[in-house]
C-alpha cells in the first residue's frame, strides 16, 4: 500500500510538466525550493527547538552564491554549484550557531531575525559583488552540454534534488542522530543526562539547516533567474515558520505538505490584491484553530496506520 | 489511493489543453491586460492608485464609450508587495494562464527588472513601468513610463546650473539604487559645467532622524541641496533644517519627490522649495486633459483624491487606448507596437505633445515649480531633456 503511494507520488511528481499547464510546472519547482527549506528550517525548529525567523537570510547567501559562481565561473557544473552554495550556507550556519548556543525561545528568535537583517545589509553594501540595489541577473545554468533554459528542465533538476533531500533528512531523523535531536527538543536536561553532547547537536542541526536552505537558495537562483534584496525581506522567513507550523513540527512529509500549503495560497492570492495579508492571515489562523499539530498530525489521526511519520 | 491520484491526474491534462486563439488576450468582445504590482509593501499606496484607480478609470471610461473597436478592455492586476521572485510569478501567471494582450504600469526597479528578460523572450510588450532606472530605455518589448533619472538630473542640473547661475551643489540621498542612480547622474551633468558636488549626505532606507547629515550639509555652506528622498524623510529633513535656522541653501526635491504627499508632511517647513514637477497640479491644473481626468475620478471614484500616480495610471491607460485605436480591428502585440511606435505629436491634454521615438521613453519633460502656500506653484513653463 505504502510502495503504491509512493509510487504514484513519483509518476505524478515525473509527468506533471506534461500534464500541467507551463504556469504550474514553475509553481512546483518553488513548492519544491520551499520544501527543501521547511525540511531545513523543521530540523532546527521542530527537532532541536531552536525558533528561527532568518531563514530568508540564509536563502540569501546560497541563492547570491550560487549565482556569483554561475556569472563568474560559467564552466562549473550545476551540482558543484549547489553544492557550494550549501557549504558557503552551512558555514555561515557554523558561525551563527556557535554563539546562538547561549540564546533560547525569544532571545534566539530575535538573534536570527536580526541575522535576516544583517544579510541584506550585506547584499547591499557589498555592491561590488552583488550589484546591491540594483538586482542581479542570473544566467541560465548549464548540465553538460544542456542549457536550462525552459521550466520544464528546471523542475526536474529541481524535483532531483529536492528528492535527494529529502532522502537525506529521513536518513538523518531515523538514525541516532534524529533520535538525540529529537531528545534535546524534548528536554535538555535529560538529553544531556542521556549522554547526548548538547552543544555539538545544536549546533549541528544549524549546520544542516543552513545547508539545506543554502542549496534551495541556489535553485531558488536557478529558477527565479534575478536577485534583489528585496527578495528577501522578514516576510519570507515568516512565511518559512508558518510552513513548518500549517505542517507540522518535527515531520518531514509535514514540511513537504507546508511548503504546498503556503505557497500556493500565496500564489493563489496574489489577485486579491490589497486583502491578501487579510485573507492570507485569516487562513492561517483558522488552520492553526482546527489543525493545531499541523497537517502531519491532522492526518495521522485520519489515517494511524498509513501515515505514520515519514 | 492510486485511482484518485490517477483521476487527478486526468483532470490537469484535461484542464491544460491549450483552447485555441489567435493573438493572446484579444477575443471578439475583449482584450484582456494585467499587471503585477505593490498592494502591500513599502509602495502599496502606489500601487493601488496608479492602477485600480488610474489605468481602469481611464479604461472605464473607453469601455463606457463603446471599448477599442468594439471591445471591452478587461485588467488583471496581482500584488507582489515589491518582491520581485512574486513578480516573476505573477507576470508568469498572467502571461501562461490568463494570457493576457500586454503588462500595463508595473511598478518598482527590481520586480520590473526581474521580468524584463522573459517578457521579451516570450515577445509581450511592456506597457510604461513605473520606475526610473534607465536600464529600461530603447527595448523593443517596452515603452517606458515614468521620467528616467538620468532625464530627471540632466533637466534639473541644465535649469539651475544655467539660467539660475548656481556654482555650489549638495545632495542628501537615500543609500539605494534609487539614490545612487540620481547621484551618479548629477556628478555627470555637473561635470558638463565644469563644476561637481560639493557635499553628499546619505540616508539608509527606512531612517527617520537626518539631523546628523542636516548638520553636515549646513556646514558645507552649499547654494543648492537636493533631496533625493522618499517622503518621511525629506519632509523630516526639511523640519530639521527649519529647527537649526539654515535658510541660505535653496532645497530642491527631485522628480518621483515632487509631490503632495511629502508636502502635507512637511507643512510650513516646505515653503520656498523648489522642483521638477513631472505632472502639472491633478487637483488645480487648469489643462483641458487634467480637467477630464477630474471630471471622471468624480463620475466613478468620487471618495479618491485626484493625485499624481493615478494621473500617471489614467495617462498609461490613455496611451494603451491611442495604440490599440491605432492598430486597428486586427490587434497583435506587433502591430500594437508598430503602432506605438508611429506616435508623433499626440495631444493629450495634460502633458506636453508626446512623440514615441527610438529610446521608447514617453514621459521627457518636466517643468520648473516652487512651494508656495502647502501647494506647487509652476516657475517655468516646459524643461527639455534632449
Amino acid at each position: 500500500m505504502r510502495a503504491a503511494a509512493l509510487g504514484s507520488g513519483a509518476v505524478v511528481v515525473l509527468g506533471w510538466p506534461w500534464a500541467a499547464p507551463r504556469y504550474f510546472v514553475f509553481l512546483a519547482s518553488l513548492i519544491a525550493i520551499n520544501a527543501i527549506v521547511a525540511i531545513g528550517l523543521n530540523l532546527l525548529t521542530g527537532y532541536t527547538n531552536q525558533l528561527s525567523f532568518g531563514h530568508a537570510g540564509f536563502l540569501a547567501i546560497g541563492a547570491y552564491a550560487a549565482a556569483i559562481l554561475t556569472i563568474r565561473a560559467p564552466l562549473v557544473p550545476l551540482p558543484v554549484t549547489l553544492l557550494a552554495a550549501g557549504l558557503v550556507t552551512a558555514a555561515v550556519g557554523l558561525a551563527l550557531g556557535v554563539p546562538c548556543l547561549r540564546l533560547e525561545g525569544l532571545y534566539l528568535a530575535m538573534a536570527t531575525l536580526a541575522f535576516g537583517f544583517v544579510v541584506v545589509e550585506a547584499i547591499l553594501n557589498l555592491d561590488w559583488l552583488t550589484r546591491g540595489n540594483d538586482g542581479l541577473r542570473v544566467p541560465a545554468a548549464r548540465i553538460g552540454p544542456w542549457a536550462l533554459t525552459t521550466d520544464t528542465s528546471r523542475y526536474y533538476v529541481v524535483v532531483t534534488v529536492a528528492a535527494l533531500l529529502i532522502l537525506a533528512a529521513r536518513n538523518i531523523t531515523r538514525t541516532r542522530t534524529g533520535r538525540a535531536l529529537l531528545a534535546v527538543r524534548e528536554s535538555e536536561i535529560a538529553a544531556q543526562a542521556s549522554g547526548v553532547h548538547l552543544a555539538a547537536y545544536k549546533t549541528l542541526a544549524f549546520v544542516v539547516s543552513a545547508f539545506y536552505t543554502g542549496v534551495a537558495g541556489g535553485l531558488f537562483a536557478l529558477v527565479v533567474g534575478f536577485l534583489s534584496p528585496d527578495s528577501f525581506d522578514v516576510f519570507l522567513s515568516v512565511d518559512f515558520v508558518a510552513m513548518i507550523i500549517v505542517g507540522g513540527l518535527g515531520s518531514i512529509l509535514g514540511s513537504v505538505m507546508g511548503a504546498a500549503v503556503i505557497t500556493t495560497l500565496n500564489d493563489s492570492l496574489a489577485g486579491f490584491q490589497s486583502y491578501r495579508p487579510l485573507v492570507f492571515g485569516a487562513i492561517l489562523i483558522v488552520s492553526m484553530l482546527f489543525m493545531p499539530g499541523g497537517i502531519a498530525s491532522a492526518l495521522h489521526k485520519i489515517q494511524p496506520r498509513q501515515g505514520d511519520r515519514a | 489511493m492510486i485511482t484518485r491520484s490517477i483521476l487527478l491526474f486526468l483532470l490537469v491534462v484535461a484542464l491544460s489543453v491549450s483552447r485555441a486563439a489567435a493573438e493572446p488576450g484579444v477575443s471578439d468582445t475583449e482584450i484582456v491586460i494585467g499587471g503585477s504590482n505593490s498592494f502591500s509593501g513599502p509602495l502599496a499606496y502606489t500601487g493601488e492608485q496608479i492602477t485600480k484607480f488610474g489605468v481602469d478609470l481611464y479604461l472605464r471610461v473607453v469601455n463606457d464609450a463603446g471599448g477599442i473597436h468594439g471591445r471591452k478592455v478587461r485588467t488583471i492586476y496581482y500584488d507582489d508587495g515589491y518582491r520581485p521572485q512574486d513578480s516573476v510569478a505573477n507576470t508568469k501567471k498572467l502571461v501562461e494562464q490568463d494570457g493576457v494582450f500586454a503588462i500595463i504600469i508595473p511598478q518598482g526597479s527590481p520586480p520590473v527588472v526581474a521580468t524584463l528578460e522573459y517578457l521579451e523572450e516570450h515577445k509581450v510588450p511592456m506597457l510604461f513601468p513605473y520606475q526610473s532606472s534607465p536600464v529600461t530605455r530603447a527595448r523593443r518589448y517596452v515603452f517606458q513610463g515614468m521620467t528616467l533619472s538620468d532625464r530627471s538630473s540632466r533637466m534639473m542640473i541644465d535649469y539651475l546650473a544655467g539660467p539660475r547661475k548656481y556654482k555650489k551643489f549638495a545632495a542628501l540621498y537615500q543609500d539605494d539604487e534609487y539614490g545612487k542612480s540620481f547621484l551618479a547622474a548629477f556628478e555627470k551633468d555637473l561635470g558638463r559645467f565644469g563644476l561637481k558636488l560639493t557635499a553628499a549626505e546619505s540616508v539608509k532606507r527606512g531612517v527617520t532622524d537626518v539631523s546628523a547629515q542636516i548638520a553636515k550639509l549646513h556646514a558645507a555652506r552649499p547654494e543648492v541641496t537636493f533631496l533625493v528622498l522618499v517622503p518621511g524623510p525629506a519632509a523630516q529633513a526639511l523640519r530639521e533644517r527649519q529647527k537649526i535656522g539654515w535658510t541660505d541653501t535653496l532645497m530642491v526635491s527631485t522628480g518621483p519627490l515632487t509631490d503632495e504627499k511629502y508636502l502635507a508632511l512637511a507643512t510650513d517647513a516646505a515653503n520656498g522649495v523648489e522642483g521638477l514637477s513631472l505632472w502639472p497640479d491633478p487637483a488645480t491644473s487648469d489643462l483641458q486633459g487634467v480637467k477630464l481626468y477630474r471630471a471622471y475620478m468624480v463620475k466613478y471614484f468620487p471618495k479618491n483624491e485626484p493625485n499624481r500616480y493615478s494621473l500617471a495610471g489614467y495617462f498609461a491607460g490613455m496611451l494603451f487606448t491611442e495604440a490599440a485605436m491605432r492598430a486597428g480591428r486586427n490587434l497583435t502585440r506587433e502591430a500594437l507596437i508598430t503602432a506605438l511606435e508611429s506616435i508623433k505629436g499626440f495631444e493629450s491634454g495634460i502633458l506636453p505633445p508626446l512623440t514615441i521615438g527610438r529610446d521608447h521613453e514617453t514621459q521627457k519633460q518636466g517643468f520648473w515649480v516652487r512651494v508656495e502656500k502647502g501647494r506647487f506653484t509652476p516657475l517655468t513653463d516646459w524643461l527639455k531633456s534632449e
